[in-house]
């Protein structure tokens, strides 16, 4: 009697699983963003190589239930997306069954994940109803503590300047410590500029054969491995166009390795990894994060330029001014960027004008500030003031949550116009007046600058900031703005100063012709 | 002994698993389909400007034969010659840069206008060098606020000259500005009306034959699945993340449901509540619809006349569906179409008087199963008509399917040859929901009619507010041929009286 029944319980359990398949799941759900062969498509994560399907399946539960959201690095590159939760729609079991699939196929035979511990994380983030965090999922699901290839590897940490590499054996160190994980990082100066380091250890070569390293770093530094200097990384600079990749014979066992590094000021970076003989990939000795790490294939610049005296434009969301941003790039290295929600120009650089790699690489999210130089914000608050308009139908909406806010205005962006060269002229419009505002590359006195040219229509005045926060006194009717801007009236139409505002108030038919000149 | 027995009792167990596997539907080879398509339907990539990467955002229509479209990246380009049966001479000039992100396009009085993320904006060639040299903002009162997701997709006029966008919530899950999550017409003199509320991520809005807009809205929080949704003036389109921005003027404060329930069961409570008109199955029918479209061509594009067309941007298809009114709302059947775009597809814009229904693509940041990174396409009906279920409609005690060839009545007559199971999903506040509450009502009866067009089947246990699974895998036509798609899936929001 009792073999039949444990007969249908067995047929009943076996069955249960094959109903969840996993790699099905997988191929409805999963493959969209993670790809066929979990090599992450059009630059979404990957799980091949990814440290986070790997240890306790916990981390993995909590990502498929309630989806992730911010900047996280996987295998070595930085994303920056929305995963969608699955939590609602996928059982424990589909969801046990995709993760086993997952780190089975993915995720190096990480183990088989129950619908039971499913179920009890379930329970325990039953009141979790946002996507998780790379930092909150971290704080409860560390990776565990890896070993690289360097064994017994010292940090030791000088102070001072240089301009090449010191002779350290001369030096006192400010700072000796043991880094057990085996990982390079310049961040265990806890110093931001003027400090060196010299990391010694053994690194641990499995066979006999060519070992590749990959070496660059931010500034300087040299890598020695078996007693010779291998590589080296010369003068200040970023990473990126001086990294070294060099082949190194070595036999099987401990090998003696030493790595000099020099920080004078900025970033600091140390980007170090090798391959061995059977690697197809580089295997990382350093913190540095991939997407400097390895070469940027993700998200090349795609500089935006004027181009044969036509102006270059940029509408997007850029750093530093509010999301209606609209960038023009003058032909003669000069730039601004005005903001349609607060009807004014809010900020001038010159140099490079934008790069676009940022909004049109992946989903393109986030603020990219100006590429070039000397960047001045001009304001950043509604540039037209005066009492809001009588009919009350100007009106923004506000706020960047409920309960958001009906604002009266006293005017509104009507859009632009370009001239022959691409130069624009913005328009603003409220009730009684409007005014043009007009902006073209010239040069002052062999100074390179932009001609802003003002023309207010109507019945009413209007008044017009110019700049917020800056110096704002005239002298031979130039404001020096800032060490690198000023600004002069060309037609005797004076701005006036008030308070820390410079505002320029215009009568109907009136005109200002203003130099914004870089110094 | 015992050991035997085990490993027997595993054998029975892996034969009936495999058993259960074989009994799996067949994923539609696309190796196998595409031939099929070639028949019907000519699929042709119309060339991009050389060396510019156009990741096609929205599609226009203009006269003289010819076609503008924008681009991710911020570009509107004009095509001659997209018609052509010789692409190789297309001729493009860029007529505008520096949008951003649009996401409707068409053409007006010789100026373009395109609903671009934060504003819309009339585009025109004022000294006439094919430039666009005036950007004027027509409107631009709905929130933004720097999120990347906070996309605003616009229609084509409607009858009253009014332009319909469906603002997505910020980061698809939240409103953090104002009127995200909700749909506003703007007027030509550009004041802005809020419409509905109840948005949660938008793929495209396009018109019926009666001028009614639906949009397609994808699946997440409060959506259980993907579908195509009817715009009705005043109405609750289901999530009510975006509630607040009510107060801002004097709309009724929309619905607050309550999560974990029934679409049916709220929207009951709430007449302003519109159901999805047609859902269409995550992971079935696809998983990210996009572009609409109706087809109005009076058959040059097929015989499917007053029908609507649905771009699919992870599968790389576009999808046909069918609609009805039932007591006041919306409903009908959608149908796998056409597949093997190059690209996952966003815009589809239909040139009724020519026949020709233009499609681009971009998988961008979203993958597909099309692999380039853009595309721009057209396609034309060749003049075969393929065995189709040309549209089903509900009736009181079942459905009413019609074909577009007569059918063979020993097939499709004989109850055998259809197989219905219905479905719902859980209306609720967290992502997505699996197919629940399942039924399998049996079908009675099979009626063919004289003509041979129609088959009227009696089904016992309709479910109101199911979806409505149809497979008609054994129906042959007269030629004794079997249909290109064999299932629909109808969303039963209202059973008729009759």
């Amino acid at each position: 009697m009792r073999t039949p029944a444990f007969l249908a319980l067995l047929v009943s359990a076996t069955l249960a699983i094959a109903a969840e398949d996993g790699a099905q799941v997988y191929s409805t759900l999963c493959v969209a963003c993670h790809g066929p062969d979990g090599k992450g498509l059009n630059g979404l994560p990957p799980l091949v190589g990814s440290d986070w399907i790997l240890g306790q399946a916990d981390r993995s539960i909590k990502i498929v239930l309630h989806g992730m959201t911010g900047p996280v690095e996987v295998a070595r590159n930085t994303y920056n997306i929305v995963m969608p939760p699955q939590g609602a729609v996928l059982s424990d079991e589909k969801i046990a069954a995709a993760l086993t699939y997952v780190r089975k196929t993915y995720g190096k035979n990480a183990g088989a994940v129950t619908p039971e511990l499913v179920k009890s994380i379930r329970a325990a983030t039953v009141k979790r109803d946002t996507p998780w965090t790379a930092a909150e999922l971290l704080k409860d699901h560390p990776f565990p503590p890896g070993q690289t290839a360097l064994v017994n590897l010292v940090g030791t940490m000088y102070k001072g300047e240089w301009k090449e590499l010191p002779d350290f054996s001369k030096l006192k160190p400010a700072q000796i410590e043991d880094e057990n994980g085996g990982v390079i990082s310049p961040k265990q100066a806890g110093l931001k500029n003027a400090f060196a380091m010299v990391w010694e250890a053994k690194f641990n070569a499995p066979q006999d054969g060519k070992y590749t390293f990959v070496f660059d770093c931010d500034d300087f530094g040299a890598l020695y491995v078996n007693g010779e200097r291998v590589a080296e990384v010369k003068g200040i600079g970023a990473i990126g166009s001086r990294r070294k990749e060099v082949p190194v014979l070595l036999k099987k066992g401990l090998v003696p390795f030493r790595l000099e590094y020099v920080e004078v000021a900025g970033e600091e970076v140390i980007v170090l990894g090798y391959k061995g003989p059977k690697d197809k990939d580089f295997k990382w000795l350093s913190d540095a994060p991939g997407a400097v790490a390895k070469a940027p294939k993700n998200r090349l610049p795609i500089p935006l330029a004027a181009q044969g005296g036509y102006t270059a434009s940029y509408r997007n969301f850029i750093g530093g001014t509010t999301p209606r941003a609209i960038g023009f790039g003058f032909a003669n290295g000069l730039n601004i960027v005005y903001s349609g929600d607060n009807l004014g120009a809010e900020l001038i650089w010159n140099g490079k004008f934008m790069d676009a790699a940022r909004h049109w690489t992946d989903r393109g999210q986030g603020n990219e500030a100006p590429a070039g130089e000397n960047v001045l914000k001009l304001s950043g608050v509604a540039a037209v003031s005066g009492p809001v308009a009588p009919s009350g139908e100007h009106v923004i909406y506000q706020g960047a949550k409920a309960p958001f806010q009906a604002i009266p205005v006293v005017a509104e962006f009507k859009g632009y116009t370009l001239d022959k060269n691409g130069n624009p002229t913005f328009n603003v419009v409220g009730e009684g007046f409007a005014f043009t505002d007009a902006w073209v590359p010239a040069t002052d006195n062999g100074k390179t600058s932009l001609t802003r040219t003002i023309t207010a229509a109507g019945t009413k005045p209007v008044t017009i900031l110019l700049a917020a926060g800056l110096p704002n006194t005239a002298n031979d009717g130039v404001i020096e703005l800032s060490a690198n801007w000023s600004l002069k009236t060309l037609n005797g139409v004076e701005p006036t100063a008030a308070g820390t505002d410079l505002k320029l108030t215009l009568k109907p038919g009136q005109t200002a012709v203003l130099g914004y000149i870089l110094r | 002994m015992k050991k035997t027995l085990l490993t027997l009792l595993a054998l029975v167990a892996a034969m009936a698993s495999v058993e259960a596997q074989s009994k799996k539907k067949k994923a539609v080879d696309i190796k196998e389909a595409l031939p099929i398509q070639d028949k019907y339907y000519e699929r042709v990539q119309i060339p991009t400007p050389p060396g510019e990467v156009v990741e096609v955002s929205s599609i226009a229509l203009l006269p003289g034969k010819k076609v503008a479209i924008s681009t991710r990246r911020g570009d509107v380009w004009v095509a001659e010659g997209a018609y052509e049966a010789d692409l190789s001479k297309i001729k493009w000039t860029k007529f505008a840069s520096n949008l951003h992100e649009p996401l409707g396009l068409f053409y007006k009085q010789n100026s373009l206008y395109a609903v671009q993320r934060p504003e819309f904006t009339k585009l025109t060639d004022r000294d006439g060098d094919g430039k666009a040299d005036s950007f004027e903002t027509i409107c631009d009162k709905w929130g933004i606020n720097g999120d990347y997701h906070e996309y605003a997709f616009g229609s084509e006029p409607d009858r009253n000259g009014d332009v319909w966008i469906v603002l997505c919530l910020t980061g698809s899950f939240h409103a953090y500005s104002p009127w995200r999550g909700w749909c506003v017409r703007v007027t030509p003199e550009g004041k802005m009306i809020p419409t509905t509320s109840g948005i949660r991520s938008p793929g495209g809005i396009g018109a019926n034959d009666k001028g009614e807009m639906f949009y397609t809205d994808n699946q997440g929080v409060w959506n259980g699945s993907s579908s195509l949704k009817w715009l009705r003036v005043g109405s609750f389109q289901g999530n009510p993340t975006g509630n607040k921005s009510a107060e801002l003027t004097n709309f009724p404060a929309p619905p607050e449901p309550t999560s974990g329930s029934r679409i049916l069961t709220e929207r009951l409570k709430f007449p302003e509540f519109v159901p999805p008109a047609v859902i269409l199955p995550h992971g079935k029918v696809g998983n990210s619809p996009s572009g609409v479209a109706c087809d109005m061509t009076k058959g040059k594009w097929g015989p499917w006349e007053n029908q609507m067309f649905i771009g699919e941007q992870t599968a790389s298809q576009v999808q046909r569906a069918n609609l009805e009114v039932v007591n006041g709302l919306y409903q009908g059947a959608v149908f796998h179409f056409l597949q093997g775009f190059e690209a996952g597809l966003v815009p589809i814009r239909m040139d009724q008087a020519e026949g020709t229904l233009f499609i681009g693509g971009t998988n961008r940041g979203w993958g597909s199963r099309g692999s380039q990174p853009f595309t721009f396409e057209r396609v034309r009906f060749k003049g075969k008509v393929p065995f189709e279920m040309h549209n089903i409609s509900a009736r009181n005690d079942g459905f009413e399917v019609t074909f577009t060839q007569p059918v063979d009545a020993a097939t499709a007559g004989d109850v055998a040859n259809y197989a219905l199971d219905t479905f719902t999903y859980i209306y609720q506040s967290s992502y997505g929901s699996p197919e629940v509450d399942q039924t399998t009502p049996k079908v009675k009866s099979a009626t063919v009619s004289p003509d041979g067009l129609k088959v009227r089947l009696i089904v016992d246990g309709l479910v109101r507010g199911h979806v409505h699974h149809l497979m008609a895998e054994g129906v042959r036509n007269k030629a004794g041929e079997a249909l290109w798609h064999n299932e629909g899936w109808y969303t039963l929001n209202e059973i008729p009286a009759k």
